[in-house]
């Protein structure tokens, strides 16, 4: 037997205590969800890459950026069975170019992509969102929602320079169901690899098979043909391998100040329930005296500690909530230096370890005072302890 | 008995609840250095780059290089003293021993001259010169790579295909505390003659330039900028230090949520701290009340309370940085200079963090204390006296 009740009102009686413990919980708990969201990046950026979608790059490059693939060769690569028919075959030019920020606080690099006309037919998850698409072969470029805005020349109607009197236009923005490619600037590929004096290559190819399954065939296909030397990746493998370091990063500093925070929370638990059993001697006395075990006594400020952490919790949960609907993380991709930005997704997965870490975070700082009122004597108590 | 004796007095009262939340603001004093401490240590490579250099890139992009002849046409811009090149070259070790270092392929005759920050023996600079697969690095890189003078020496490259074979003519030592110890150079002659080059060929990839009085520095800049402007590959020329940020500048975003996070757990120690002093304050309420019919101003009320959290908050936040002080500058630190160098290679707190970081514990500390001690020395003597807790 468990007086809830008595615990539950005794919070309630002491609001300031409660409220300014739970407050601090819920600061602790918006840090730790926050960590849980950044740490998931690695999940935003692998979201562009396919099961079915392979990329081609040269031999030794880590990313699409320091890749250079004959022009010739896109030709070859659609010989083996494995590709798809209807999907085919796509070259891409891949440029990090250098761009102020609007609000003034400096400059990043932003990554442009030059693709052929069917590069965005390629991907079905683009899909223009104001504007228009640009003209393949001309200079009109489209830009990613992620980062459209957030530099100067970067919104439509804008242009920024690729080389002197080679300015790209911006006429449209794009969204691609939140994958990286919403951080990039997407122009024609002609227009942008003649900009760059880089005609005959692609930076990397991208193939369309009939199936995932088709893969270890056609790599095989590809890595050991002695025409090229050329990296056959699945694109969804790429990705999770381009965000590894970034996210992992991430994840460690995310982690430690996680830990070092609960602490603090912990701390602050401890401090308020240890204060209510110094004050309610009497009251645990005369509950003891009652009939209600030493047991009882502990599991019930136990629960009490927990409720206090789980109010701070939800508070916490609430607060990342909106955070998380206006706030836009820029983080920097290690491979091609350039700017990636991140929204928060607050799923019911970050929720859910949310509320646990509090209970876990209510369970240990009120562990030592539940301790401290099981021990309370109901004599001594009850004759003025 | 005085105020004084009081005041000590009550501080230990709830000796328990007094020690925990000293912890709590140790605690915040901790982690309020430790995450300046890592922006600071972030931006410490660019924060402490030479004055009186400069560096001129590809105006539109990092990974775009400039024509070769461009070195001579920046040489005779007034108020340069000495220039060199560098091209990236994406090296990687192919053991994996290191995760990442800078690899340059450099003017073999001007580097060290303008790099005179990275400090080489004269017969190894001598010797370096006279090997064209010479190469010199960082006496970290080379001790995490397992090399001395007169190894052989195989990277790899992301940019450039295959295996590419040096032989170790130098280690060069850094004369000050913030140049990076795992960089490793070799001759651009070297690698502009090798036929897997061919997209770089008789291109660099970046310029730099000391120059012969610091204070005109972005005049130098301007001039060197306007003389490539009517070329196809224009230039931007800034700081060695505006250079080094635009390869970190994308984490400024991270380094400001960090920012905002030390100042969360500011706001935390304060809730806990006036938390504790509310509670102090409602146990002895009673008490104010015979201090008050005995004659004491509400002042020496507020004095009390507010005394005891800002003593609280600094004791707490002394601790705390003299915690700091031994595990971040005596072990962290140097275990990270050790280990992780090319990362953190200054991953020290610096004095001014732990000054704020205790400055910023009492101005929390006196507001904590503020609150609740207002409303208590704004009580009635009558109802402090009337109530009982």
């Amino acid at each position: 037997m468990v007086p809830v009740q008595y615990n539950a009102r005794s919070l309630l009686v002491r609001k300031t205590t409660t409220l300014a413990t739970a407050f601090g919980i819920a600061l602790v708990v918006a840090v730790f969800a926050g960590a849980l969201m950044l740490g998931d990046v690695s999940s935003v950026l692998a979201s562009a890459g396919r099961a079915d979608t392979v990329i081609i790059m040269r031999k030794g490059a880590d990313a699409e950026l320091t890749s250079a693939v004959a022009n010739d060769y896109l030709g070859l690569f659609r010989g083996p069975p494995q590709v798809s028919q209807a999907g085919g075959v796509i070259g891409e030019i891949i440029v990090v170019v250098i761009a102020d920020h609007a609000d003034g606080s400096g400059s990043s690099n932003v990554l442009v992509r030059g693709t052929p006309p069917e590069g965005v037919a390629f991907r079905p998850e683009i899909k223009i969102v104001s504007g228009r698409a640009p003209k393949p072969g001309t200079n009109e470029v489209m830009v990613g929602k992620g980062i459209a805005g957030r530099f100067n020349g970067l919104s439509p109607g804008q242009s920024l320079d690729l080389r002197r009197n080679r300015p790209l236009i911006v006429v449209g923005e794009f969204a691609a169901d939140g994958a990286t490619y919403e951080s990039e600037v997407w122009g024609d590929l002609d227009y942008v690899r003649n900009s760059l004096g880089r005609q005959a290559v692609v930076s990397s190819a991208r193939v369309r098979l009939n199936s995932p399954a088709d893969f270890d065939a056609y790599r095989q296909a590809i890595e050991t043909d002695k025409r090229f030397s050329m990296k056959v990746m699945r694109e969804s493998d790429y990705y999770e391998k381009q965000s590894q370091q970034t996210a992992s990063f991430l994840a460690a500093l995310v982690t430690v100040v996680a830990i070092l925070f609960s602490l603090a929370a912990m701390l602050g638990a401890a401090i308020t329930m240890n204060g209510a059993v110094a004050h309610r001697t009497r009251e645990i006395g005369t509950l003891r005296a009652l009939g209600f075990s030493r047991f009882s006594i502990l599991t019930s400020f136990l629960i009490e500690a927990i409720v206090l952490s789980l109010v701070g919790g939800i508070i916490g949960s609430l607060l990342v909530l909106a955070a998380s609907l206006f706030v836009a993380i820029p983080v920097i991709n290690f491979q091609t230096f350039s700017e990636i930005v991140i929204r928060l997704h607050a799923t019911p997965a970050v929720f859910a370890k949310a509320l646990v870490f509090s209970a876990i975070m209510g369970l240990v700082g009120g562990l030592f005072p539940a301790v401290r009122a099981s021990r309370v004597s109901p004599v001594e108590a009850m004759r003025g302890g | 008995m005085n105020l004084a004796t009081y005041a000590r007095r009550n501080l230990f009262r709830r000796s328990g609840r007094t020690i925990l939340t000293m912890i709590a603001t140790m605690l915040a004093v901790f982690i309020f250095c430790v995450l300046h401490t890592f922006i600071v240590a972030w931006n410490s490579g660019a924060n402490d780059a030479a004055v009186d250099r400069i560096a001129t890139r590809h105006k539109v992009s990092i990974t775009m290089q400039l024509p070769k002849h461009y070195i001579d046409d920046l040489r005779q811009v007034p108020g340069i003293k000495a220039s060199t090149w560098a091209n990236w070259f994406g090296a990687k070790d192919p053991r994996e021993r290191v995760p990442f270092f800078a690899g340059f392929a450099v003017d073999h005759n001007t580097w060290f001259d303008v790099q005179d920050d990275m400090k080489v023996a004269p017969d190894q600079l001598a010797a370096w010169k006279a090997t064209p697969n010479g190469v010199i690095l960082g006496d970290q890189l080379a001790k995490a790579l397992e090399v001395q003078v007169g190894s052989r020496l195989v990277i790899t490259s992301n940019i450039y295909p295959g295996d590419w074979e040096f032989t170790v003519s130098g280690i060069y030592t850094a004369a000050r505390k913030t140049v990076d110890r795992n960089t490793l150079v070799f001759r651009w002659d070297f690698l502009n003659n090798d036929p897997r080059s061919a997209y770089s060929k008789e291109k660099l990839g970046w310029m730099v330039s000391r120059i012969t009085d610091s204070a005109h520095s972005t005049e130098i800049a301007r001039q060197i900028d306007a003389r490539f402007d009517a070329q196809d590959d224009q230039t931007l020329t800034m700081s060695e230090r505006a250079f080094a940020l635009s390869f970190v500048g994308g984490f400024a975003s991270v380094l400001g949520a960090l920012k905002w996070m030390s100042l969360v757990i500011l706001l935390i120690m304060g809730l806990i701290l006036a938390n504790t002093m509310a509670m102090s304050v409602r146990e002895r309420t009673h008490e104010y009340g015979v201090l008050r019919a005995i004659g004491f101003p509400p002042g020496h009320i507020l004095g009390f309370i507010v005394g005891e959290s800002l003593l609280v908050a600094l004791l707490g936040g002394l601790i705390g940085v003299v915690v700091v002080w031994l595990v971040i500058n005596h072990a962290i630190g140097p275990a990270m200079a050790e280990n992780m160098a090319g990362v953190f290679q200054n991953f020290f707190t610096p004095g001014w963090v732990l000054a704020t970081a205790l400055g910023a514990a009492a101005v929390v500390g006196l507001i904590a204390g503020g609150v609740p001690a207002y409303f208590a020395s704004r009580l009635k003597t009558t109802d402090a006296l009337r109530r009982v807790d």
